[in-house]
């Protein structure tokens, strides 16, 4: 029977792939690096997710794509993540009503009207500060680890400052700050303080409501968590697994598709 | 959730369209050839603003050609990315108007521009009422050409236009007419004028005649129809030849209307613009929307032109008519002046593009966003780009922007 369905987000990072059932309950999920075809990947962990559930494509009833790559990918729908997002979001959360969401290559905020649709959103993009990316960069100029990040940043007692917004030029700016003999934690807070500000800036100008939900790659990194609830001075809701909300929408979508 | 229809729509084209080409083509003839009858007839060539008050030139027999028209036209020929990099070789920053650049890299080189670039001028005349960009712009090319440049300083107008206001703006036309009887040697006739003021007033009621068929559903027109149908209007403001052309395009908008055709296909969604339009991605963009059963049924930008004349005397009509234009007024007015459309155009939503280019027109946009937002109450996109250089147009992220808000009305 054609009755579980499909999400699946082609980020500019990683490919997440969420699978529902008829009572929208998650019954498989997948993550990995996009690398250089999105697609494959996607085509791969599809497969994957369906087999470890022990069902067959004979078992789907719709795909949905969404993120970057989702033009490429031949689902039943294309949809754009802002409407996943707010759909994954809502369903976790049906009390959210703003969406901050950071991603690999960009950031956004959703305000979401009490049924769960999209009132208003704003992206930022062509920019990659305030984004994972910007994340990445910093932390591998620092040579830590991703899933280091956190526990890191924990130590700090007194943060550095990054001003600049560039990531090339925050980049040298950090290598200044270390052969300056600052601490790698505090240059590390530094660097979700300014995530976080990048962020908290854009929020503030769409607007906020709360219950806030922070979603995304970047919600798992306790650092800029308690930065950005810091500078926003609002507590934010984290789902569990914050980096799959967006697929998890589309897997949503695609159950009303048949429907 | 509604199927979101795919399907392509196919774009109603006008049959206008023929008499459009014929009469921009004879004005781009008539203007690149000056050299060969300006002096014979004694008609100067003057560029000027898009915003500066041609009716008066024309009363001294004055040929008028817009460097933003021409730039607009750089832009949909794919010219302004290299004419660009002339003037900014030459040292002009990026952050400066890409009409203003690519104008400038048309100056210095002309084989790069199409239709060989603009004709030398005689004169140049500027007025502030759109931005202040156009000032140094215009002293730039008077020092280039060497010939003179008479600027128009209209005040911007946080609020209603004062008396004193007024007075300055009419004290410095009446200068203007005496210099032009200096430069012309033809004597100010206001008779002149009054006819000339007559004419424009005339396209400008068929124009506005001619938009307010977009109310019906479906619109008759979108967007990019609007954009390309404002050309006579901007160069050819009180000529027999515009008058005539917008006479055709208002029959057969009207018609379309009564027959109830719409621009595109399966109109669902009725949208309001707000700036410039993206001239490189004229089509591309506006397809976008159109595939969606998405149509722009009005705009401020070609709006722009359809405003009537201030009542006085022809002087006095003048000054308030270029003084009050839309962009030299508060963030207020201007929106009042979308939500109006909105309620009267009886649009579902509205897209504003933040132009890099033009600081006036796009700074204060958010703040209009928010507002007509919430008295309206229906939703409205900022996109960013700009109305001439492609470098500034970040093609995935605008569609993005776009699915997700087109996906807002499902
Ligand atoms: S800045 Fe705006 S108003 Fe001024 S010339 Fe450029 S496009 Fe026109």
């Amino acid at each position: 029977m054609p009755n579980h369905y499909i999400g699946v987000d082609i980020g500019s990072l990683t490919v997440k792939v969420v699978l529902i059932d008829d009572d929208l309950k998650i019954i498989g999920q997948g993550k990995e690096r996009a690398g250089y075809s999105g697609r494959t990947i996607a085509q791969k962990l599809i497969a994957e997710v369906l087999a470890k559930s022990g069902l067959t494509t004979q078992n789907v009833g719709a795909t949905v794509a969404t993120g970057y790559g989702r033009v490429t990918f031949s689902a039943d729908r294309e949809v754009s993540e802002i409407t996943c997002q707010a759909k994954g979001i809502s369903h976790l959360f049906p009390s959210a009503r703003t969406v901050i969401d950071i991603g690999g290559q960009d950031s956004k905020v959703i305000k979401l009207f009490p049924n769960g649709k999209v009132a208003d959103f704003t992206m930022n993009d062509k920019c990659a500060a305030g984004t994972g990316r910007f994340l990445e960069v910093m932390a591998s100029a620092l040579e830590v680890d991703w899933q280091e990040i956190s526990e890191l940043v924990s130590a700090s007692k007194k943060p550095t400052k990054i001003s600049s917004f560039c990531t090339v030029f925050a980049e040298s700016e950090i290598i200044s700050q270390v052969s300056a003999g600052e601490l790698k934690a505090d240059i590390l807070a530094g660097v979700c303080d300014s995530v976080a500000s990048r962020v908290a800036s854009m929020s503030r100008r769409t607007g906020l409501e709360p219950d806030i939900v922070f979603t995304g790659g970047v919600a798992h990194n306790d650092g800029v968590v308690k930065a950005l609830a810091k500078q926003l001075d609002f507590s934010l809701l984290i789902s569990q697994e914050p980096v799959i909300t967006a697929a998890l929408g589309a897997a949503l979508i695609a159950r009303e598709i048949k429907k | 959730m509604n199927e979101v229809r795919e399907k392509q729509s196919n774009y109603r084209p006008l049959s206008s369209k023929k008499a459009l080409q014929k009469t921009m083509g004879r004005y781009y003839a008539l203007t690149n050839y000056h050299r060969y009858w300006g002096k014979i007839f004694r008609r100067p060539l003057a560029w000027v603003t898009s915003g500066a008050p041609v009716e008066l030139l024309r009363a001294f027999n004055i040929h008028s050609a817009y460097p933003e028209q021409y730039a607009a036209i750089y832009s949909a020929r794919n010219a302004t990315v290299a004419l660009c990099e002339v003037s900014e070789a030459a040292g002009y920053s990026q952050d400066l108007c890409s009409y203003a650049r690519s104008n400038i890299g048309g100056v210095l080189r002309p084989d790069l521009a199409p239709l060989g670039g603009m004709p030398k001028p005689n004169l140049l005349v500027a007025c502030n009422n759109i931005c202040g960009t156009v000032l140094k712009w215009y002293e730039v090319l008077a020092r280039h050409f060497k010939v003179p440049l008479l600027v128009l300083d209209t005040p911007f107008l946080p609020h209603e236009f004062t008396a004193q206001a007024k007075a300055y703006v009419l004290e410095q036309l009446i200068s203007m007419a005496n210099d032009l009887e200096k430069i012309t040697g033809c004597p100010f006739d206001e008779k002149k004028l009054a006819a000339e003021m007559k004419r424009s007033r005339e396209i400008t009621s068929l124009w506005i005649e001619t938009r307010q068929y977009c109310q019906n559903s479906p619109s008759p027109l979108n967007a990019p129809d609007l954009f390309i149908n404002m050309a006579p209007i901007v160069v050819l403001r009180g000529s027999k030849a515009g008058i005539e052309y917008y006479r055709k395009l208002r029959d057969e908008v009207k018609q379309r209307a009564a027959l109830a055709q719409g621009a595109i296909e399966d109109e669902r969604i009725r949208l309001v613009w707000d700036n410039i339009a993206i001239w490189p991605q004229l089509f591309s963009f506006y397809k976008m929307f159109s595939e969606k059963g998405a149509c722009f049924i009005t705009d401020t930008y070609s709006g722009g032109w359809a405003v009537e004349h201030a009542p006085g005397t022809p002087m006095e009509s003048l000054a308030a008519t270029y003084t009050e234009i839309f962009l030299n007024r508060s963030p207020k007015y201007r929106a009042n002046q979308l939500i109006k459309l909105i309620e009267d155009y009886k649009a579902n939503g509205f897209v504003m593009h933040s132009n890099r280019s033009c600081k006036p027109y796009s700074l204060v946009q958010e703040v209009i966003r928010k507002e007509v937002m919430r008295e309206t109450g229906v939703p409205g996109l900022m996109i960013e780009a700009d109305m001439a250089d492609p470098r500034a147009y970040a093609e995935e992220p605008v569609r993005n922007r776009v699915q997700a808000f087109l996906e807002t009305f499902l």
